[in-house]
């Protein structure tokens, strides 16, 4: 288990350690699935055209391929860019997490804040072997998606255990 | 205590109140459009729902037994599922004593008594007399019993000789002045015109082409422009109007009294209501200065402390109504024990000075070409590309932050300005963000997050240095010198 170093007097202009490189695929195959649901907009168009055909044929014909096109970019570039953006860095003082596809988001949880911590891991993170974790403090929820299953269990005791450590000091 | 007691038999007759007030809108729909057309059995019905609901109340009232024993508070109570609530001394977190309007006329207070844990509990006692509810109190309250009894019992008057001859003072009071200007001063006519508006919806039936045709055939020379602004003025006077009473019903004679680990806020002219704040669960201070205060130097100061309403409009408690500004220092050392602490300043940059001053036209960008498709006067509104740019250099004025030790001052404006002091230790979570309009100038919006009630309430400044912001990112956490 690799301890976690002490940040102090020194502050990172960004997180340094980056999740599992699985996680592209693994967003990749859930864009696949889920994106898919944009065609109802083209396949709506199509059908009213069909039925009523009040509206002009050109609805369906436009709007098919920008659903496809969209529907690609979903599953092609999104996901490379956002796990690009994920970094996150884990001390005796806090959680420090950075994501954000367009707009560059940074979030730091002081570690005597977290309620709890707990791993999660749906059908698709389990098929790539990915597990994500997530903190409650009292106001807020907090999430660090797909990380290798391993790491994921390690990390999760490492943040209780810092908890708990914290804690017994106040 | 130890013997279990049974409420002041009025509590019957609240219930009614409470069943009516939960169901006022079908209530009255009802009244309306039954009494309009049937006959006899629609006032059989009334009766029969009057009666049965009085006798649930008042079975209910002999069922519902408290007592309190082995440090804890026992609730026995329930119709058809009956329920045992006990509730232990240190997990209760706040009581808190109301007078209402039934229960002024006889002497008596309602206690609200509530814990703070995994979820959230509440035992209400809707009707004894103020002075089992103080008795109850003392019960409930452990360490700060002798204090609690001892300021209870004195009398008003000379609670006040006691604050002069005490230094700091243990009592502040809204003097009737400054409820006046407070109500006077009050923005809040915006929600309620928003509020008649709906109403006023409801009033569409009412509305027809021949009531108009007839309203204007009274009023000749009249065209409708003119009604429509006639009626914008009139519903904003009455939302006025209402607002101004609305501030003197709840803050008439209101009082702060600070305790040993508490301070107790009472006010309301019609309906008296007793908040309790513990200090340990401050979390921090919002000063608000409303567009009408702030010329004058007043605003209103809210506490957010952790714990136990999930209503959003609960959650923050209103500690001062109406104060002036250079007097907040000195009233949260007095009373909520917060010393000043100085600090370094923090104002976004020069640089982003065209952003702020840019940012409240968007507004206009997308509302102009929409209502220059119902209105062919619309492109005037341009010229508020004036108003609105000012508003911005003010916003961009008022922005900064303030960090020093233990505390963070965050001020920053909407319409009103807002200052926020936020405890270093009960800062939840810390964020900045960036979108690539403020990459491209190196800036970034900064926002705290402090628990409020059982959620969280977060103040943000825009375009801050990107380097200062990342240094406030990490001032939460950073080692305390």
């Amino acid at each position: 288990m690799n301890l976690p170093e002490n940040t102090e007097n020194k502050l990172p202009a960004e997180p340094s350690k980056r999740i599992d490189e699985n996680a592209i695929k693994a967003w990749k195959l859930s864009a696949l699935l889920f994106g898919a649901l944009i065609y109802v907009i083209p396949g709506l168009a199509y059908l009213i055209y069909k039925l009523d055909g009040d509206i002009s044929m050109l609805y369906p014909i436009i709007l098919g391929p920008v659903a496809i096109m969209l529907h690609c970019f979903m599953i092609f570039v999104l996901p490379k860019i956002r796990w690009k953006r994920w970094k996150y860095d884990v001390t005796d003082k806090g959680i420090d997490m950075q994501r954000g596809i367009i707009i560059k988001k940074r979030t730091i949880v002081p570690i005597n804040r977290i309620q709890h911590v707990d791993t999660r891991q749906g059908p698709l993170y389990r098929k790539y072997g990915l597990s994500s974790i997530s903190m409650s403090t009292a106001a807020t929820t907090h999430e660090i998606p797909a990380l290798n299953e391993e790491r994921a269990v390690e990390l999760r005791e490492i943040i209780s255990d810092l908890v708990r450590k914290v804690k017994e000091d106040v | 205590m130890s013997e279990f007691r049974r409420q002041h038999p009025i509590a019957a007759v609240t219930q009614l109140f409470v069943v009516i007030r939960q169901n006022i809108v079908p209530f009255i729909i009802f009244v309306v459009l039954g009494s309009r057309n049937s006959g006899d059995y629609f006032w059989l019905i009334i009766l029969i729902g009057a009666i049965s609901t009085f006798i649930l109340g008042i079975v209910s009232w002999y069922r519902f037994k408290f007592r309190v024993i082995d440090d804890e508070l026992q609730i026995n109570k329930g119709v058809l599922v009956r329920k045992k609530l006990y509730l232990s001394k240190d997990r209760i977190q706040v009581i808190d004593i109301t007078e209402g309007l039934l229960q002024r006329m006889f002497g008596l207070v309602k206690v609200e008594i509530k814990t703070a844990g995994g979820g959230t509990e509440k035992a209400t006692i809707s009707a004894i007399s103020r002075k089992e509810a103080i008795e109850l109190r003392t019960l409930l309250r452990e360490n700060n019993q002798v204090t609690e009894v001892m300021a209870e019992e004195t009398s008003e008057l000379e609670f006040q000789e006691e604050s002069i001859s005490n230094n700091p003072p243990k009592m502040w009071v809204l003097s009737n002045r400054d409820l006046f200007f407070a109500a006077l001063t009050s923005g809040n006519f915006g929600v309620i015109a928003s509020i008649l508006g709906a109403v006023s919806g409801q009033l569409d039936q009412f509305i027809t082409e021949e009531n108009m045709d007839y309203v204007f055939g009274l009023l000749p020379g009249i065209s409708q422009i003119t009604v429509v602004l006639w009626s914008i003025a009139i519903i904003l006077m009455i939302s006025y109007i209402l607002s101004f009473i609305g501030v003197i019903l709840r803050y008439g004679d209101f009082k702060i009294e600070k305790k040993e680990k508490e301070l107790q806020i009472t006010s309301g002219l019609l309906e008296r209501k007793q908040i309790t704040v513990p200090f340990d669960r401050v979390q921090a201070f919002r000063f608000v200065e409303g567009v009408l205060r702030q010329p004058f130097g007043y605003g209103m100061l809210y506490v957010e402390s952790a714990g136990f309403e999930q209503k959003e409009n609960d959650r923050s408690i209103v500690l001062l109504p109406f104060v002036k500004r250079e007097r907040l220092p000195s009233f949260l050392e007095d009373f909520m024990n917060e010393m000043p602490e100085s600090g370094e300043t923090i104002v976004p940059p020069k640089r982003a000075l065209f952003r702020y001053m840019r940012q409240p036209n968007y507004l206009l960008l997308l509302a102009i070409p929409v209502l220059w498709l119902f209105w062919d006067w619309a492109w005037m509104l341009s010229l508020l590309v004036i108003p609105f740019t000012l508003f911005g250099w003010l916003e961009y004025k008022d922005a900064r932050i303030k960090v020093a030790r233990q505390t963070i001052l965050m001020q920053y404006r909407n319409l009103a300005r807002t200052t926020a002091i936020i405890k270093r230790n009960r800062v939840q979570v810390s964020d900045i963000s960036m979108n690539p309009f403020q990459k491209r100038k190196e800036l970034s919006t900064v926002s705290i997050t402090a628990a409020s009630g059982a959620g969280g309430k977060t103040f943000t400044v825009n375009d801050l240095d990107e380097k200062e912001a990342i240094t406030l990112l990490h001032w939460p956490i950073n080692a305390e010198q």
